[in-house]
């Protein structure tokens, strides 16, 4: 589930144009040169220093909470786990600068993994509440165990490592640090676009739709817990060199939040964004020293202020500035035309007396159900009669009470939505349930790269199924922005683009109306003649009977009848149970 | 000292904290249910409750029991203002922006107290000035009276409490409000009324267990961030924003807490209640009464 | 009584309603049929005031209500029974049906017991569970309980959504009996939205089918019937309503 919904930009999804990124990387080159010429005081030199090192750790938020949507109140554990290894490591243990620095990047590492699989259950406050947790704990042992941290008097005498020329000098290790800072937001920049991050960002927006999509939900989040402890952690050695001193202080609660708040304020979905916000509320005391007895004070009022006033950060006005100047980005096309994958089996979907209890509620209550390969499968009956749980069920959504489901000769009862995704099982959503801030094309790679390939591969089938659907001029609009009817064609081509074998539609023309119905049942007619095997829910049976040559009839989650839909229509036990019998319609 | 009588001071003691963390987890509970917001300045509101509590009563200008009056009228006011200025610009959006809001609400609040009170921890008489040392002794075991009245307080507020949500249509009006907003605006319950009332409310207990606990502990201006951290773990235990959950969190809380000080290590006391908390919420994240909602697709 | 001019609206950036003008007269039962995300649920909401028109007008007896919170339109006597019945789950039955009469001023408790029991003579299963909290209750007897809470505020009007939804053909019968009763024992004004349009267009008098935000049909129950446009979607095109 987005935590972010309302929060997310309308603006940041707007991809850059790449020769925009290498003049931005070129800029930020540029920057970093110059910054430690323009300003030599040893003052700002150490400023400097200090700011790349909240800097790079801020861009661990920006994985874990711009991108993947997790929130962590606790952030400052990693950053000072990181400046206690390097401390402890030069100091204590007298280890050469890089071998503390990689021994403690594979320790805040590990407890980013562990962090992250303990916290797989919990998302929004609770997390919010174990991270916060952690963050005490952590202080705690940090200001308690004297043996190791030193207590409250903190680590003095910390090294600075040698790269090509000894970097001991501030001057040296302020161009190191700058250099890191690019380096860093390089790569959490590039990120965002490559399969990992676009996976992360389905997390964000639509958890469950990410998982039918063959997204392993679970292992994205964690991965993202270790990319924010790791850069938390490299944050926090780059600060330890810095100031060649720590004491607990450094990393109270008080720092999370500070993080929190950096990333907010720059905009958490962007990486220079996230890196602004952290240069601006680190200099911020500097300008506002005259405060000092308020200051903190004017601090929290700037964070409420920055929620209410702008919610999208600082990177939200230059995104609508970019917008404003830049050119529309150019439309891709495909080399050939979407091609499906026709399973060996002909049995495609085998059903065996599946039951779905929810408390005393029986959605499901063994039911029997086979779809052969090339059949378009309708499964009809009332509200509520169970045709969504058994989609559910069948799609790994829910785990059924009882009961197996075979797809395509194995076993798939109770497997994961991302594993039986990965089989070949592509679905829709009753409601829909789109990566809203996401583009068109975005959406739709999401689902085109769970089939693996080469990057053009991916590409070239997420846009042959937009094309299919025909939605090829909106492929860079995000889809919040688009009407319905179009919304209804991403998903699917979004549940094409995996190279399905089976397609379940849950009632695909809902809202839709009679143009863009017919519209449909022509792109479900060529997909079954491409030979997809389609299971199909729908309440508009003049819509059904085109395309379906088979039915299966639920009634309070058992199944009444079954038969080609001549039969179905005609069948007694169907007409009887909720046909409107003209005698019982009252008064008329 | 016999250990028996040991244990029952013990107890005691760690019943009266319980109570005091129960105070703030009811405010945390009722403005999650009726708001769906999970408020990080609770904690302060007891910081700022025996802060003003010792503005006024400091010097004995005013009668010790005016003051205390005053002091709650001041919370009321309070948690107007920070319904208006906090929640009511963000009711409409999610989560996180919210919970932000209220961290950066209690930064203010916190270095606001520090800039006024200053850093030196300052001292709130208790509630009953007796001579001597302030309690009575029963069976080996010392009662102090501050204690006491944490306790007969506590009892008393969660009995008005389920009395008010039970048995008055205006207590049922919040009910209806915490749990289906949009239904109850169409049935013409002035919703954002019933909203104000409940930060009001929170925040005046918030400001009494502040108020309550003043003469035990210090007051500092960071005196509310423990203390809203164990209000924390003491609902998440309980099954968030279930009111017994939040009572029987908060006491046990405070009994842990104080066998684990006696009998363990004072220096990670306040560590004891957060593992338990993490402990809960890695086990049974629906707490002790929250019951498993199945997720919809 | 009630009157749309040329509504549009929309959720987020989304527009939902593209110009819906609909009338409801005194002592109506009037239908209003679409699929599903045509734009039923939204006009509803619209006339409840949970949601602000974009353009056009809302009038209740002549007056403009489209800018009224919730609360006030609730109080100009207009009562919603949303999708999904909306039960409070935390309260009895009988204190679901006390807060019914929020909108009206100074209630004693006299007329509020009367109330009751009025409601329970009407719909005898809740007096039984009136101890009972929402959440226990079946499908049908939350429907039958979220009209008994908004006949508690003695509305002019009474909006309906979907009291078919998810309900058995037993039950939708039932409920659909009660609509009519009410509607010729108390007079009270009714707008159903609904899909089973064979079951809505049996009670109702006249009815309007919105499609894609707009109002595409209109005309009496038994023209609509017999319509073929509105066989062929909402009647499944035989005489089937699957």
């Amino acid at each position: 589930m987005s935590i972010l919904k309302k929060n997310s930009s309308s603006t940041t999804n707007i991809g850059f144009n790449p020769s925009v990124s290498y003049l931005a990387f070129a800029v930020g080159v540029i920057i970093v040169i110059l910054l430690p010429l323009i300003f030599t005081s040893r003052y700002t030199v150490n400023l400097i220093i200090l700011a790349s090192a909240v800097g790079i750790s801020t861009l661990g938020l920006t994985v874990l909470l711009g991108y993947t949507g997790l929130v962590s109140l606790g952030h400052a554990v990693f950053y000072g786990i990181g400046a206690y290894g390097i401390a402890l490591g030069t100091t204590r243990w007298g280890l050469n600068w890089w071998i503390a620095l990689i021994l403690s990047m594979a320790f805040v590492a590990l407890i980013g993994l562990i962090l992250g699989i303990t916290t797989l259950k919990v998302s929004g406050h609770y997390l919010a509440v174990v991270t916060i947790c952690v963050q005490i704990i952590f202080t705690l042992i940090a200001t308690n165990w004297k043996a190791v941290t030193g207590g409250p008097d903190g680590i003095s005498g910390i090294h600075r490592p040698e790269f090509i020329v000894s970097l001991s000098t501030s001057r040296n290790f302020e161009w190191f640090c700058l250099a890191v800072l690019l380096v860093a937001v390089t790569f959490v920049w590039n990120l965002k676009d490559r399969p990992l991050g676009r996976a992360m960002r389905a997390v964000r927006e639509n958890e469950l739709a990410a998982q039918v999509l063959g997204v392993d939900t679970l292992k994205i989040k964690v991965v993202a817990f270790i990319l924010s402890a790791v850069f938390g952690g490299l944050g926090g050695a780059i600060y330890a060199s810095g100031s060649l001193y720590i004491s607990p202080d450094a990393f109270t609660f008080d720092q999370s939040v500070q993080f929190l708040a950096m990333c907010l304020t720059g905009g958490t979905e962007s990486a220079i964004g996230s890196m602004l916000g952290a240069w601006l509320l680190y200099f911020l005391p500097e300008w506002l020293r005259q405060l000092k007895n308020i200051y903190l004070v004017v601090y929290g009022c700037i964070i409420i202020f920055v929620i209410v006033f702008i919610p999208e950060g600082l990177w939200g006005f230059v995104n609508l500035l970019y917008r404003k100047l830049a050119k529309p980005r150019p439309i891709p096309v495909s080399k050939q035309p979407l091609s499906l994958d026709i399973p060996e089996t002909d049995i495609v979907l085998q059903v065996e007396n599946l039951g779905k209890y929810f408390g005393g509620l029986k959605a499901l209550d063994g039911v029997d159900f086979i779809v052969k390969r090339g059949e378009v499968h309708a499964l009809i009956g009332p509200n509520g009669s169970g045709k969504s749980t058994l989609i559910n069920v069948v799609s790994g959504v829910y785990s059924p009470t009882f009961g197996n489901v075979k797809f395509l000769g194995k076993e798939v009862t109770g497997m994961r939505p991302c594993a039986v995704a990965q089989m070949g099982l592509s679905r829709t959503f009753q409601n829909l349930r789109l990566f809203n801030t996401l583009t068109v094309y975005e959406n739709v790679l999401v689902a085109s790269q769970r089939s693996g390939g080469s990057i053009e591969e991916v590409h070239e089938r997420a846009i042959a199924a937009i094309e299919f659907v025909g939605l090829r001029e909106k492929v860079h609009e995000q889809c919040k922005n688009l009407p319905y009817g179009h919304q209804k064609l991403v998903e699917l081509a979004r549940a094409l683009a995996g190279r399905p074998k089976l397609l379940l539609l849950d009632e695909p023309a809902a809202g839709l109306n009679q143009t863009e119905k017919q519209d449909l049942v022509e792109l479900l007619k060529k997909l079954n003649a491409m030979g997809l095997t389609m299971v199909l829910i729908e309440h508009d049976m003049s819509l059904v009977a085109q395309i379906s040559n088979q039915a299966t009839v639920l009634n309070f989650g058992k199944k009444i009848s079954e038969g080609t839909m001549e039969h179905v229509l005609q069948d007694p036990v169907v007409v009887e149970a909720y046909i409107g019998k003209k005698e019982v319609a009252l008064g008329a | 000292m016999s250990t028996l009588s040991l244990i029952g001071q013990i107890l005691f003691a760690g019943l009266a904290i319980g109570g005091v963390y129960t105070l703030v987890a009811l405010g945390i509970v009722l403005i999650y249910r009726a708001t769906n917001v999970v408020n990080f300045a609770q904690g302060d509101f007891t910081m700022l409750g025996a802060y003003v509590l010792f503005a006024l009563s400091n010097g004995e200008k005013i009668n010790f029991f005016v003051a205390f009056l005053l002091a709650l009228v001041v919370m009321a006011v309070l948690g107007l203002l920070f319904e208006l200025g906090v929640y009511y610009p963000l009711r409409n959006r999610s989560f996180l922006p919210v919970v932000i809001a209220t961290i950066g609400a209690s930064i203010m609040f916190q270095n606001g107290a520090l800039a006024i009170f200053g850093p030196m921890p300052q001292k709130v008489r208790p509630v009953i000035y007796a001579s001597g040392n302030g309690g009575i002794t029963l069976g080996g075991v010392f009662f102090d009276y501050q204690y006491i009245v944490i306790l007969v307080v506590t009892l008393a507020l969660v009995l008005l409490q389920y009395l008010f949500f039970e048995y008055t249509v205006l207590g049922k009006k919040m009910q209806a409000t915490s749990q289906d907003k949009d239904m109850a605006r169409m049935l013409g319950i002035p919703v954002s009324i019933m909203i104000a009332l409940t930060y009001i409310y929170s925040t005046v207990i918030g400001g009494l267990s502040g108020m309550l606990v003043a003469p035990i502990f210090f007051v500092t201006h960071k005196m509310g961030v423990m203390l809203g951290l164990k209000a924390f773990a003491a609902t998440i235990c309980g099954g968030f924003g279930d009111v017994r959950g939040a009572i029987l969190g908060g006491l046990a809380l405070g009994v842990i807490e104080s066998f684990g000080a006696a009998f363990i290590s004072t220096v990670y006391k306040d560590a004891f209640s957060l593992l338990l908390l993490l402990l809960f919420l890695l086990i049974r994240p629906q707490g002790i009464f929250g019951e498993k909602v199945a997720e919809k697709a | 009584m009630l009157k749309l001019d040329n509504v549009h609206a929309a959720y987020d950036s989304v527009v939902v309603l593209r110009g819906v003008s609909l009338q409801v007269n005194q002592g109506e039962i009037v239908c209003l049929l679409g699929a599903n995300g045509a734009g039923k649920t939204t006009t509803l909401r619209l006339i409840s005031g949970l949601i602000h028109p974009l353009q056009g007008k809302v009038c209740l007896e002549d007056k403009p209500i489209h800018h009224l919170s919730p609360e006030a339109i609730a109080r100009l006597g207009v009562a919603h029974v949303p999708e999904g019945r909306r039960i409070f789950p935390g309260l009895t039955v009988r204190e679901n049906l006390i807060l019914g009469a929020s909108n009206r001023r100074r209630v004693n408790k006299v007329e509020l017991t009367s109330d009751i029991k009025k409601m329970f003579e009407i719909f005898p299963d809740l007096e039984k569970l009136q101890n009972a909290l929402g959440w226990t209750l079946s499908g049908g007897q939350q429907q039958m309980l979220a009209i008994a809470r908004s006949l508690m505020a003695h509305p002019k009007i009474l909006l309906m959504d979907e009291p078919s939804l998810g309900l058995g053909p037993i039950v939708v019968q039932q409920v659909f009996s009660v609509i009519k009763q009410i509607n010729e024992t108390m007079g009270t004004t009714v707008l159903v939205v609904e899909q089973n349009a064979v079951i809505a267009l049996s009670v109702a008098s006249r009815g309007y089918v919105i499609e894609n935000g707009r109002i595409v049909l209109e005309g009496k129950a038994s023209d609509l019937l017999n319509n073929t446009e509105v066989r062929e979607a909402y009647l499944g095109g035989r005489r089937t309503c699957i």
